[in-house]
């Protein structure tokens, strides 16, 4: 496995993350952010990039007998992040989308969202090993680059509070078993951090939505 | 630039563990004292546990902060919001870990217990743990520590008992304890200064999980914003400026401190006037700020006649293992570490290296999924995307850390100093490190890692993983960036050639200037530096009101 490449990879994406991500103000997220969010309505992606990010997603969360990324609405969590607090990330994803879209049809002549699951996967490992066809020799989104920023930015999108446009009715977070931000609704039992108590996950007890 | 005419009897520079204690206590003996604090005053609403704002975008601690880091000199620099402190009212101990730890008695005196070690810069500090004795207590009992008296073999003598009894243990914290002692350790409660019942006009904690890099929305968890600044405030004498960023600290002909000039959110110049000061803006931002204050008295920075400014900077280091169980441990519950242990840490130079530390029980890389998720998949190479990534997902309820906080050793080639290059957003240099790990490092990190394992394994873990974080793992080619724990900048010591500040933490060259952040410490203990920056404040707070009664300063 090649590990190194991978850690390079996030060192970059470290970077990228977080020179970005301080560029918006301690404020709380306007109203308008949310319901952009809760809408669903596409602000940066296109029909076309909307549809090749969503299908990445899915190959990186996929769904089981439990939700994935898909149903977590993760392609959701990264069009309005790239809108607001991870603009930084933008020249990244249109360059790669761009990158990706051509790669797809020159290894399967056919976009990716149109791929088996297995080529799809194929796909991701040629990036993943910068083992590329149409892949332009030049660009600073890299293959690796382009595909561990997705990478991240799903997990982020499957894990991160719903009011982001993710992680869909808490698919993402009854996945992991993660049973919400309890604090804020009423912290734990001491039964239940010593686990002779059932946790009651956030969502069967939430009554303000 | 706005100047009032109002001379303050002390202006304290920075508001978090160093500061807000001296704050605390001087404003109690009578001074009028005025704080000034870079960062914005949050609301207990913004500690809301949004862990992709708080923890992933770092949009509430420290959202406008710049650093830079190297290796060494013939390395590339990277910059970026790279160490892990806050810019806020209270400081880095709004979001601790609340780890709360007296150092043991040893590491006051490390170079004369170990002898000098090539490539290390090893001192004692000019106290000893009875000199701070009494102070760790009394930090205990403003911040309401909780813990097992007596349960630590290895640990400081106690006088006193903890004055609060110690929190419930999850299952993970007995599988933490079932391993380490068929290793024949000895686990004990790990003491947190977290509310174990109420105390202090402090509810107890609620055991929401998102505790260690989340500030508390209860204040179940205390800091200077809980505990030090509402004291201070409501004795009406302390003039609590948010959003200083201080520049330069004025000299008068004399050579004392005049007070020190900031710039407001708006970036306009202000200055105050003080009769003493009190640097406090942790070891890095004490370093920048003493670097920026250049005069004809002292060409390389305030108070460095000893060109030490700056130097022997050193952190911890934290050898770490993620286990796998097969049960929910419950460890995204309580806090970041409810158990411990301290048999590791006397030092013993047979196991290759010198010095040591304590190791904990940890929830899985965070109390929180995302932290858990993209740290995972930065230490483990398989499972990148697919059904393997989304059963490690799968496996947060059941993974727990096993982790250590060890002692670098200071060198004099690690340091602070400001960047030639870049700037802030009010366009000041910024402060850049340099810092390799000493060989010592490397061999206890990977020792240390092979007993965690070790001791996941007898735990009954059924995956181990050792982590290595990028940045966040120490060996022959690998040096720690960034650290929560910074000191050494500005050692404290008898010899005015040989350190910054002295016993009492007043600069050898300036009379006003007092230093009371990590920046003092000569060497780094092999424990969270917290409770000690806390117990050394009001040791040194004891000090400065009995010299100012007796009209010595």
């Amino acid at each position: 496995m090649n590990s190194m490449l991978s850690r390079r990879g996030f060192l970059r994406l470290g970077t990228a993350f977080g020179t970005g991500l301080v560029l918006s103000a301690n404020s709380p997220r306007p109203l308008a952010a949310a319901a952009a969010a809760a809408s669903g309505a596409p602000e940066i992606f296109s029909a076309g990039q909307w549809a090749t990010i969503e299908a990445m997603t899915s190959c990186i969360i996929p769904t089981d007998h439990e939700p994935g990324a898909l149903e977590a609405n993760c392609v959701n969590f990264i069009d309005k992040a790239l809108a607001r607090e991870d603009a930084a990330l933008l020249p990244t994803y249109r360059a790669g989308i761009t990158a990706f879209i051509e790669e797809s049809q020159a290894h399967f002549g056919k976009p990716f969202a149109q791929l088996r699951v297995d080529n799809r996967n194929r796909l991701l490992s040629a990036l993943e090993q910068g083992d590329t066809l149409s892949w332009p020799q030049n660009l600073a989104a890299t293959p690796q680059l382009f595909l561990h920023t997705v990478i991240v930015h799903t997990l982020i999108g499957f894990l991160a509070d719903p009011g982001y446009g993710g992680n869909r009715g808490y698919a993402g977070w009854q996945v992991v078993g993660y049973p919400g931000t309890e604090h804020h609704m009423g912290g734990y039992s001491k039964e239940q951090v010593e686990g002779t108590a059932p946790v009651i996950p956030m969502w069967k007890t939430d009554r303000s939505g | 630039m706005t100047t009032k005419s109002k001379i303050y009897d002390v202006c304290v520079i920075g508001t978090g563990a160093g500061g807000g204690v001296m704050i605390d206590q001087l404003t109690a003996a009578g001074m009028d004292v005025v704080a000034l604090e870079r960062g914005p005053l949050l609301s207990l609403a913004e500690f809301n546990e949004d862990e992709l704002k708080t923890v992933i975008r770092r949009q509430v601690f420290a959202r406008d902060k710049v650093d830079t880091y190297r290796q060494d000199e013939h390395s590339p620099t990277e910059k970026g919001n790279i160490a892990e402190i806050t810019h806020c009212v209270g400081g880095s101990i709004t979001h601790w870990g609340a780890w709360a730890w007296r150092f043991r008695p040893d590491d006051f005196h490390v170079l004369s217990k170990e002898g000098p070690v090539a490539g290390a810069s090893l001192a004692d500090w000019p106290i000893s743990y009875e000199d701070l004795e009494p102070y760790y207590y009394r930090a205990e009992l403003d911040f309401g520590a909780s813990g097992d008296s007596g349960g630590n073999p290895f640990g400081a003598p106690r006088k006193q008992p903890y004055p609060n009894p110690p929190h419930p243990w999850r299952p993970s914290s007995h599988r933490f304890a079932r391993g380490a002692r068929k290793m024949g350790y000895t686990p004990f409660a790990l003491p947190v200064a977290i509310n174990s019942q109420v105390y202090g006009n402090r509810p107890a904690c609620m055991y929401g999980g998102a505790c260690r890099s989340n500030g508390c929305p209860i204040n179940a968890k205390a800091s200077t914003l809980s505990v030090s600044l509402p004291r201070a405030l409501a004795t009406g004498r302390l003039d609590l400026r948010a959003n200083a960023a201080v520049y330069e600290l004025p000299l008068d002909n004399s050579g004392r401190l005049l007070g020190a000039r900031y710039l407001d959110e708006d970036g306009n110049r202000h200055e105050v006037k003080a009769r003493q000061v009190v640097l406090a803006a942790g070891a890095m931002g004490t370093t920048q700020l003493m670097l920026l204050s250049k005069s004809a008295l002292f060409p390389d920075g305030l108070a460095n006649g000893s060109g030490l400014v700056g130097h022997n900077y050193s952190y911890h280091h934290y050898p770490g293992v993620a286990a796998v169980f097969e049960d929910d441990l419950r460890a995204y519950t309580g806090y970041e570490a409810h158990a411990a242990v301290d048999d590791l840490h006397p030092s013993d130079s047979s196991r290759g290296f010198i010095r040591g530390g304590v190791i904990a029980e940890t929830n899985a890389l965070s109390n929180q999924p995302i932290a858990f998720a993209t740290g995972l998949h930065q230490f483990t190479g398989h499972a990148r995307w697919g059904a393997a990534l989304k059963q490690r997902l799968r496996e947060f309820p059941r993974t727990m850390a096993f982790a250590g906080i060890c002692e670098e050793l200071p060198m004099d080639s690690n340091r602070v100093d400001l960047d030639p290059e870049v700037t802030d957003t009010f366009g000041l240099p910024v402060p850049r490190v340099t810092k390799k790990n000493h060989p010592n490092d490397a061999v206890m990190h990977q020792w240390f890692c092979n007993k965690l394992s070790e001791l996941a394994h007898a735990a009954g873990a059924s995956q181990i993983y050792q982590i290595r974080t990028p940045g966040a793992f120490v060996d022959k080619n690998n040096s720690l960036k960034s650290n929560p724990h910074n000191h050494g900048t500005c050692r404290m010591g008898d010899n005015p050639s040989a350190s910054v500040v002295d016993k009492w933490c007043r600069s050898h060259e300036v009379s006003n200037l007092w230093v009371t952040d990590a920046s003092v410490f000569p060497t780094a203990g092999g424990y969270n530096p917290t409770l000690t920056i806390l117990a050394n404040s009001y040791r040194v707070a004891d000090y400065f009101i009995e010299q100012a009664r007796s009209l010595s300063l």
